[in-house]
């Protein structure tokens, strides 16, 4: 049972269960265990009104050390964690957490300003603001009567230029005082 | 509200159960454990907590770690894509008798909490004097 009973492997989770299960027992709560396996770090993203937000939680990470790009609507985080370098492999009790390179690319919606793009990073959850693109004014198609002098052109002929397409860019990451 | 939470004897109900009682769900987080110079490490992955929003509690041999978390973002915004739900972290953990209770040491760093269990010291042989009469 001793959870930290030194030169022994460590007693198995049920334990611990039992005792937080004891502790929580007839309170409304349901507790959602680790899931293994999970893409690190995990994202949400939310739309609002004006705005889309990409959130990741990923603890332990400098915001220096994070790398943000994006280019021709891909988003890209990529960065190292390992706190735990110097730690030989014997000494561990216990290994949860992820360690080492990871990288993840996010394809944006559509009608966002790239270069309006602007991250927060506050104990250790990433947040990344994606401004939405005004939405064009819907033209009204003027139809020509043919019966009368055509003297004006036709508007919808017209075509509008493909914007130049931006480089890829670093995203700088402002730490949040918290 | 229908958590009465049963009171084990001689254990008050603690001011974290009664925050616990706020909560929907929470959430185990992932923890590594290591045998250092200094003692047993533990680093516990809390993204969104801060030391203003966690409970550390040591209680008899029961370690509990409560990290209270907010969503960081606004009420109405609409969730277009999930791998995460965003929630509390909780996690308890029972300790040996050889861990300096007084001495245990705690500090959070981008949302990962590292708590540091030293190892008690054997207190040296004392000679009892024998009093003679």
């Amino acid at each position: 049972m001793a959870f930290f009973r030194w030169g022994h492997p460590w007693s198995p989770l049920g334990d611990l269960e039992r005792e937080v299960d004891r502790f929580l027992r007839g309170m409304n709560l349901s507790i959602h265990g680790i899931r293994p396996g999970r893409q690190f770090p995990a994202i949400n993203i939310y739309e609002l009104e004006h705005e889309f937000l990409l959130t990741a939680e990923i603890p332990g990470t400098d915001p220096e050390e994070l790398e943000l790009t994006v280019d021709a609507g891909l988003l890209s985080l990529k960065g190292d964690r390992n706190d735990v370098k110097e730690v030989p492999d014997d000494k561990f009790r216990r290994q949860e957490r992820f360690r080492g390179n990871w990288q993840r690319t996010v394809s944006l919606p559509d009608r966002i300003l790239e270069e309006e793009l602007h991250a927060e990073f506050n104990n250790g959850v990433l947040l990344i603001h994606l401004p939405k693109a005004q939405q064009p004014e819907p033209r009204k198609i003027r139809i020509v009567d043919q019966q009368q002098s055509p003297s004006d052109t036709d508007e919808s002929a017209q075509q509008t230029p493909e914007p130049p397409k931006p480089k890829p860019r670093n995203i700088e990451v402002h730490k949040e005082e918290g | 509200m229908s958590n009465s939470l049963p009171e084990p004897e001689n254990e008050p109900q603690s001011e974290l159960a009664a925050e616990l009682a706020q909560e929907r769900f929470v959430f185990t987080p992932p923890i590594d454990i290591y045998e250092s110079e200094e003692g047993m490490v533990l680093h516990a992955d809390l993204p969104g907590v801060s030391s203003d929003t966690l409970e550390l509690q040591v209680q008899d041999n029961k370690l509990t770690l409560f990290g209270r978390v907010k969503t960081p973002v606004p009420e109405e915004a609409q969730l277009l894509h999930k791998e995460y739900e965003v929630g509390s972290f909780l996690r308890s953990f029972i300790l040996s008798d050889q861990v300096d209770y007084d001495n245990i040491s705690a500090s959070m760093n981008h949302g990962v909490l590292k708590v540091v269990l030293p190892k008690a010291q054997r207190g040296e042989a004392r000679r009892i004097p024998i009093a003679t009469n």
